[in-house]
């Protein structure tokens, strides 16, 4: 093939041959049950987000008193903020979605992490765990919005 | 009222965290699917897509030691790949625009943001179903074709299919838009 070569496939379209259309298929009610399902899941969330909080703090605490491998735990921080992010959203804690997207950029922004970006870490994690507490769910309300406030305003500092 | 039944459709989850794999089969069994398998990394689940006929594979991106763009190539490109046309879904955190592009050029379907809700992987599953796109093979790319707007190409026309069916028909007629519009759609 030369580089300027296209080649144009039609696959086989195996989906049309297994999906009908049906009485029983996916409508409105379908889709309603299936959110009912999901936020019926809430307090499994709450739990398994406890973990995620406790290997976050673990993380951290690994991350001050091992400062020789600093990159490696903040690299663990990031990881498990992303699943933070993604997961919150659809348990009705969109304001831990919201802290841990901040959480995630920030982190991934640090070049060499100092004293002052740890303590912005902390306090990343320390809402993430208040908002758990404290049962803000969706976007926590006016305390949820001064929450976000201060943690863009530290975030603020210490990128200047 | 009447709705795509998608329970003789297989699907295949590939997430390294088990909280969200349980969540996209809740959300999957609720939508009426019965065949849902799982894997925890990219390379289980290109072990998994041997033995299991995926339909449609919902996959996240960080994972490790194979992570999902690592995965989406290897079913692609592949030469052992059970399905280099297989429909994915690619499920994430990551919705920078350049991360998006990234999934698009490793050859991915649909692109759904984490959080996830079940109109919205209901969305991305209905448009696999009802779009199915023409895979395109060039030196650099295969994959789904990445045009998704029906909209006349101004540049140079590199698509084998195309300019055959121009040229054969440079010497008849001209083709309608209709024509031209199906070609493209496959």
């Amino acid at each position: 093939m030369s580089d300027d070569e296209v080649e144009f496939i039609t696959p086989p379209n195996k989906l049309q041959s297994k999906v009908t259309m049906s009485a029983g298929g996916v409508d409105p009610a379908t889709l309603a049950r299936a959110e009912a399902v999901i936020a019926s899941l809430q307090g499994n969330y709450l739990q398994w987000v406890e973990d995620d909080l406790t290997n976050l703090q673990g993380a951290y605490e690994r991350a001050m008193s091992d400062p020789s491998n600093r990159r490696v735990h903040i690299s663990e921080i990031f990881r498990i903020a992303h699943d933070v992010k993604g997961q919150g959203g659809s348990f009705g804690y969109q304001l831990m979605t919201v802290i841990a997207t901040y959480l995630c950029r920030m982190v991934e922004k640090i070049e060499n992490p100092g004293p002052e970006h740890m303590a912005v870490i902390k306090l990343h994690i320390d809402a993430l765990r208040l908002v758990i507490t404290q049962r803000m769910e969706g976007t926590g309300g006016a305390a949820g919005e001064s929450l976000v406030k201060g943690l863009e305003a530290v975030i603020g500092k210490i990128s200047r | 009222m009447a709705g795509y039944n998608l329970e003789r459709l297989n699907f295949l989850i590939v997430d390294d965290n088990k909280h969200m794999r349980a969540l996209v089969k809740t959300i999957l069994h609720a939508l009426g699917t019965k065949n849902v398998a799982d894997a925890a990394d990219g390379a289980d689940a290109f072990k998994e897509l041997r033995c299991f006929p995926a339909d449609i594979i919902i996959c996240d991106w960080n994972m490790s030691p194979l992570d999902g763009m690592d995965f989406v190539r290897l079913v692609r490109t592949g030469k052992d790949s059970p399905n280099p046309f297989v429909p994915i879904i690619m499920l994430t955190g990551h919705t920078e625009m350049s991360r998006v592009l990234e999934a698009r050029d490793a050859g991915v379907h649909e692109f759904l943001a984490k959080p996830i809700s079940a109109k919205g992987l209901y969305a991305r599953i209905r448009s696999v179903i009802e779009n199915p796109r023409p895979f395109i093979r060039t030196p650099s790319y295969f994959g789904p074709d990445r045009r998704r707007r029906q909209t006349p190409f101004k540049g140079k026309e590199r698509r084998k299919a195309v300019k055959e069916a121009l040229q054969k028909n440079e010497d008849q007629f001209s083709l309608s838009q209709d024509e031209v519009n199906a070609l493209l759609k496959g």
